[in-house]
Order: C-alpha cells, then sequence, then structure tokens
C-alpha cells in the first residue's frame, strides 16, 4: 500500500477510497489505547510540533496524546507566550521551526487557506488542526469513524448538522466526507448563518429544524459563539435555542436508534441541554475517544513510512 | 525457474512433529497459549492447534499478533497495513508459543516479542516456525521447527494458503524472487 499524501489540509483532497482506508485502519490504533502500555513505538525519534495559533484543548491533546502513544516526541507552541506576540510572521515563525528539523507540524490558524501555503513550501508533513472557516478535517474523519462504528456503514445514513454551518469548518469537512461517503446530508441553520455557495456542496439545507428530526440518522450540534450576537446574526440565545436547541422535546421526535454528536465544546442552554446531552444516544464522548486513534491514523500514514515510492 | 513443491500431506506430516515435540516438553496445558503471527502465522497456528486439540483434548487459547506498527524498517518501505491485534486473553505469567510460518532474519519475531511484552509480562514465550530457511541477522532461534531448509537470500518460500483456510495448502520453494 502506498499513502500518497505528505500532509493533511482538507477532506476535499482525499478521494473516497482513502477516507474508506483511514476509516478502516483505526480500530488497530483504537485498540493500543485500551491497552494497559498505551505505547507502541513506531515514530519513535519522529518530531512532530503542535503549532496552535488559536484556543484549543481537545484537539491539541488529541494530537498530543496520538503522537506520544506512538513513541514521537512532541512540541507544543501556542499562541500566548511565544514570539507570535512579538510580532514575528507565520512565514518567518515556520522557517526557523523547520530549521529545527520536524518531521511533522499539527498547524491551527485563524485565516483560511494558511496551513495549505505553508505544507507547499515545507518539506515535512502540515496536517491541519483546523484554519479559519475552511477546513477541520480530523475532526471530520473521527466523526465518520464514530458514525461507521455505530451503525456499520456511511452509505445511506442521514445526518443533519444544525448550527452556525457558515462559520463551521467542521460542518464543510464533514459534509465534504460524507457525501463522497454515500450519506445524506442536510445543513439547518438561519439564513444569516448559512455560507455563500452552500448550494454547490451538494447537501440539503433547511431553515427550519423540526421537520427533518423524524428522518435523521444523526444530529450533529454545532457550536454556536455568542460573538454572532453582537453581529446581529441572531437575536439572542433564547430565540436561538427555541428554533435551533435540541431539547427533550425535540430528542423524543427522533427516529429510535438515532444518535446526537457534537464536536465540542458545547454551550449547554444554547444549542444543547442537559438532557441531551447527556443521554444515552449522545455519543459525545466517543469522539473525543476515537479523536486520538483517528490522529494516530494519520500520523502514521503521513509519518510511517517514506514518500518516495 | 526450478521450483519445488511440498504437498498438503507432507505438511500435515510437519505439523504433526511439531505436535509431538509440543506433547514431549508439556504435560499440562493450562497456562500454555499460542500466539501466530499475521497472516502466515496466524494460519499454521490455527492448524496446530486443532490437531493439539484434537491429541490432547486440552482447550487451548488462540490469539493473533499484527506486528506492522513495531517494525523496524518503516521508513525504508510503503506502509505495511495495520491490521488489529487480537489476544482475547491475559498474557501475563502465560507460557506463549508464539508461532510463524518461516524464520528468515529473525527481525519478525524480534518485533512480535516486544509486541507480546507490551501486552503483559509472559513467564516464557518459545518460538515455533515451520520453516527455518537461515539467514538469521539477529541472535533469535526457534525452540521448535517442522523442517530446516537453507536457503539463499534469492529463493523464495511461499506458503499458499487455499481459499479455505480450514484445509492445508501447498508450499513452494522456487528459485527466483518475485
Amino acid at each position: 500500500m502506498n499513502w500518497p499524501h505528505k500532509d493533511l489540509i482538507g477532506i476535499a483532497d482525499l478521494a473516497a477510497g482513502e477516507i474508506e482506508t483511514i476509516l478502516d485502519m483505526t480500530p488497530s490504533f483504537k485498540e493500543i489505547s485500551q491497552r494497559d502500555i498505551k505505547k507502541v513505538p513506531t515514530l519513535r525519534g519522529k518530531t512532530v510540533v503542535l503549532l496552535f495559533y488559536e484556543a484549543s484543548t481537545r484537539t491539541r491533546l488529541s494530537f498530543e496524546i496520538a503522537a506520544k502513544r506512538l513513541s514521537a516526541d512532541t512540541v507544543a507552541i501556542s499562541q500566548s507566550g511565544s514570539s507570535f506576540e512579538k510580532g514575528e510572521t507565520m512565514l518567518d515563525a515556520a522557517k526557523n521551526i523547520m530549521a529545527m528539523n520536524p518531521d511533522c507540524i499539527v498547524i491551527r490558524y485563524p485565516y483560511a487557506g494558511t496551513v495549505a501555503r505553508l505544507a507547499r513550501i515545507m518539506p515535512c508533513s502540515v496536517l491541519n488542526a483546523g484554519d479559519g472557516f475552511h477546513e477541520h478535517p480530523t475532526q471530520a474523519l473521527l466523526d465518520m469513524y464514530s458514525m461507521r462504528e455505530h451503525f456499520g456503514t456511511l452509505t445511506g445514513l442521514h445526518v443533519v448538522m444544525v448550527g452556525d454551518i457558515r462559520h463551521s469548518r467542521v460542518a464543510r469537512s464533514n459534509a465534504y466526507g460524507l457525501t463522497k461517503m454515500g450519506a445524506r446530508v442536510t445543513l439547518v441553520a438561519p439564513q444569516t448563518l448559512l455560507p455563500p455557495g452552500v448550494a454547490s456542496w451538494g447537501v440539503e439545507v433547511s431553515t427550519a429544524f423540526d421537520p427533518v428530526i423524524p428522518s435523521a440518522d444523526v444530529i450533529m450540534m454545532l457550536r454556536v459563539q455568542k460573538e454572532r450576537i453582537a453581529e446581529h446574526l441572531f437575536s439572542g440565545d433564547r430565540e436561538y435555542a427555541s428554533f435551533y436547541g435540541l431539547n427533550q422535546q425535540r430528542m423524543q421526535r427522533m427516529k429510535k436508534h438515532a444518535v446526537i454528536m457534537h464536536p465540542g465544546p458545547m454551550n449547554r442552554g444554547v444549542e444543547i441541554n442537559h438532557d441531551t446531552a447527556d443521554s444515552p444516544r449522545a455519543i459525545i464522548l466517543n469522539q473525543v475517544e476515537n479523536g486520538v486513534a483517528i490522529r494516530m491514523t494519520l500520523l502514521y500514514l503521513c509519518l510511517g513510512g517514506s514518500n518516495v515510492d | 525457474m526450478t521450483t519445488q513443491t511440498l504437498n498438503p500431506r507432507e505438511i500435515q506430516t510437519l505439523l504433526r512433529k511439531l505436535v509431538r515435540g509440543l506433547t514431549q516438553r508439556f504435560t499440562r496445558w493450562d497456562d500454555v497459549v499460542f500466539i501466530g503471527i499475521r497472516s502466515g502465522g496466524e494460519y499454521i497456528a490455527r492448524h496446530l492447534v486443532r490437531l493439539l486439540e484434537a491429541k490432547t483434548g486440552a482447550s487451548l487459547p488462540l490469539g493473533v499478533l499484527d506486528i506492522a506498527l513495531y517494525r523496524d524498517d518503516l521508513s525504508k518501505r510503503l506502509y505495511p497495513e495495520v491490521r488489529p491485534t487480537e489476544i482475547p486473553f491475559d498474557v501475563s505469567n502465560k507460557i506463549v508459543i508464539l508461532v510463524d510460518d518461516v524464520i528468515n532474519t529473525g527481525r519478525t519475531v524480534r518485533a512480535a516479542i516486544e509486541h507480546i511484552i507490551d501486552l503483559g509480562r509472559p513467564r516464557r514465550i518459545y518460538l515455533l516456525t515451520l520453516f527455518d530457511r537461515g539467514g538469521r541477522e539477529l541472535p533469535i532461534q526457534p525452540d521448535f521447527v517442522g523442517r530446516v531448509v537453507g536457503l539463499t537470500p534469492d529463493k523464495v518460500l511461499k506458503i499458499l494458503i487455499p481459499e479455505d483456510e480450514t484445509a492445508l495448502g501447498e508450499v513452494l520453494i522456487s528459485e527466483v524472487k518475485r
């Protein structure tokens, strides 16, 4: 087998067969996290730099644990306390990091496209941990893995994503991936939170949540950022919750086997509440567990072998 | 290209010889577990365990090890496909019979031992292989061997696993590498 990609920038760059390869390989890596000794020597001697220009707990920790379980050395740099605060540009910072010869850089950056630009000039692997409103590919892969683990397949699943689609890289990456894998995707949001050009994504769009609930196999709630209220994109938490929040009444209208997902962090009381976030239908913590395994798979594929053949 | 073939009956004879060796060494089977290295070792281990169970009446645990993540040549080759390790028992304090189809450099066995030790601390690990083709690069020797065939590196020894894995396949020994 040959993995043709040095980097992972977005789901848009992956073929359906490649997504399938990643999902098929992941149980082997998940098994490692269930052992007493949660470590294999696979990436011994490799250096992974985690470069986070935006707040992150889950993704950063997940990447770091994944790298460590494969025996890679990790160094994490966040914006505060680093030279970025002194006004160094991303490009200069990257060149300096490159001079220390790491094997992989995991980057989160607030602007779309920067990660792809860096990947073009960097000889090492670059993994996108979220770039602006563009993509968050490892999140989409762990979401697809969690769905496939639960339902056995992605083909024919009806996945409904609800929330701030316009500013969500999670929704974009999932929409690209799920449609490639043969799932039916419906995006639900108020008109102001739908992205321009959504018609070209190959998905269904609805401004009303209630009508799509009974046919959904997966309902994925997306975090609504309160700062969007200041931009007048919706008028308030409570109004948003009443139209688009997942509450007990809405949960009761879901199919018997349907599950609730959320990429985190959750705004309890806005897009989701205690009844639904903590219900047995929620597979939110499975998503987190699977995140480590998915990131181990990607580190293995991008760093594990030679890319010359 | 000349090819030498061993038919399934000859393989069966080798397996019976290994079974005799094991029953001479072990009288109690309570703590003995078998672990086959994917995929040739798994196939041989299944046949071996079936024969042993028929002979001894004991029920013998069998696990499968995937060593892809423990290889020492990752950066020199294409990515080996990784499949899950399936060991449905605790190896701690057990007598492990590690099974592979062929031993050559010994590097696969080194990786397998490292993997087993990550899962627990066995009392002892024995190594059983159907063939020993020589060419060792590490100080590792099997405790039980079906047949020693000294082969130069340009020769291929291949065990053909039939579609029905409960049947025994043929063994090809050919002069030229694929």
